[in-house]
C-alpha cells in the first residue's frame, strides 16, 4: 500500500484539515487544500479507503526574499476509510478555491431491517 | 490518522504517519494565528500571501490603511451532523504591518486555489536606483 516514489519524500507530507459530516443523502467530506491546482489532485479509489492527495504549486518567484513564512508548499495526504455505508459508485469530488469536497452516498438498502415478532 | 466512519481494519501504512508525526514542517505552530501569511518582497513589490481556503474574493474584506494591510473574512461552517470538525470556522482578521511606503493605487489581489496574494507596489522614491558612472 506504501506507494511513495522518491520524488515526493522532498516535499513535506502535510495533513489537510478535514470535515466529515453527515447530511440525509450520505456524508460529505470536505478538505482544505489551499495552494493545490485540480491537474495535482489525485483521487485513489481502493478496495476499502479512499486516498487523497496533491501537491500544492509554488507561487512566489525565486527573487523573492521571505520575511515572515507561515505556510509552505507541501503534499497533502489524507486516506478516508469506506465502509459498507457508502455507495462507491456515486463518490463525488469537487475542488473548488482551495477546498477539496467529497460526496458520499449512502447505499440504499442499508436500514437495518426489523422482524416483528408476534405472540399468539 | 485514517478517518474511519465504522470499520476497523489493520492500517497497512500506520507506521509512516507516526513518523510523518515528528517530521512535522517547521511552520507547524501555523494555527496561532488565522489565516497564515507569508510576507516577502522583492526590488517592486511587497507581497502578502494568506491561506484562504474556501473564501470567494467577496467574502474577504482587504483594507489599506497607513501603514497596515487588513485582511478580514469569514470562514461559514458547513451544515450537517459534524463527525470530525477540523476545519477552522467564523470571523478573522489580520493586520499586517507594512515596512516600507507602497503606491497606494497600484495595489492589487487576487485568489488562486484558496491562496490569497495582496501585491502591494513601493513607492517610486524608495526603490534602487542605479546609477551609472562614467569613468574617465
Amino acid at each position: 500500500m506504501n506507494e511513495n516514489k522518491p520524488e515526493e519524500k522532498s516535499l513535506p507530507a502535510l495533513r489537510p484539515s478535514t470535515d466529515i459530516l453527515e447530511r440525509a443523502d450520505g456524508y460529505w467530506v470536505y478538505m482544505d487544500m489551499p495552494g493545490v491546482d485540480r491537474k495535482d489532485l489525485v483521487l485513489d479509489l481502493r478496495e476499502s479507503e479512499l486516498a487523497v492527495s496533491g501537491k500544492t504549486s509554488v507561487m512566489a518567484s525565486d527573487k523573492e526574499r521571505f520575511l515572515e513564512v507561515q505556510f509552505g508548499s507541501g503534499e497533502y495526504r489524507q486516506t478516508i476509510a469506506l465502509s459498507d455505508l457508502v455507495n462507491r459508485a456515486g463518490i463525488k469530488a469537487t475542488l473548488k478555491n482551495g477546498v477539496l469536497e467529497l460526496f458520499l452516498p449512502k447505499v440504499e438498502q442499508i436500514k437495518p431491517r426489523r422482524i416483528e415478532i408476534t405472540a399468539d | 490518522m485514517v478517518l474511519d466512519f465504522n470499520t476497523f481494519y489493520a492500517f497497512p501504512d500506520r507506521f509512516d504517519r507516526l513518523v510523518e508525526e515528528f517530521l512535522r514542517p517547521a511552520y507547524g505552530d501555523r494555527r496561532m494565528a488565522y489565516p497564515p501569511l507569508n510576507f516577502s518582497e522583492d526590488e517592486e513589490n511587497l507581497y502578502v500571501r494568506a491561506e484562504i481556503p474556501g473564501a470567494e474574493m467577496n467574502d474577504l474584506e482587504i483594507t489599506l490603511a497607513d501603514k497596515t494591510l487588513l485582511i478580514k473574512g469569514e470562514r461559514k461552517p458547513e451544515q450537517g451532523k459534524y463527525f470530525r470538525q477540523e476545519r477552522p470556522a467564523g470571523a478573522f482578521q489580520r493586520v499586517v504591518r507594512l515596512n516600507v511606503p507602497v503606491d497606494r493605487d497600484k495595489v492589487r489581489a487576487g485568489l488562486v486555489n484558496g491562496i490569497l496574494t495582496v501585491t502591494l507596489p513601493k513607492s517610486e522614491d524608495i526603490k534602487p536606483r542605479r546609477v551609472s558612472i562614467d569613468v574617465k
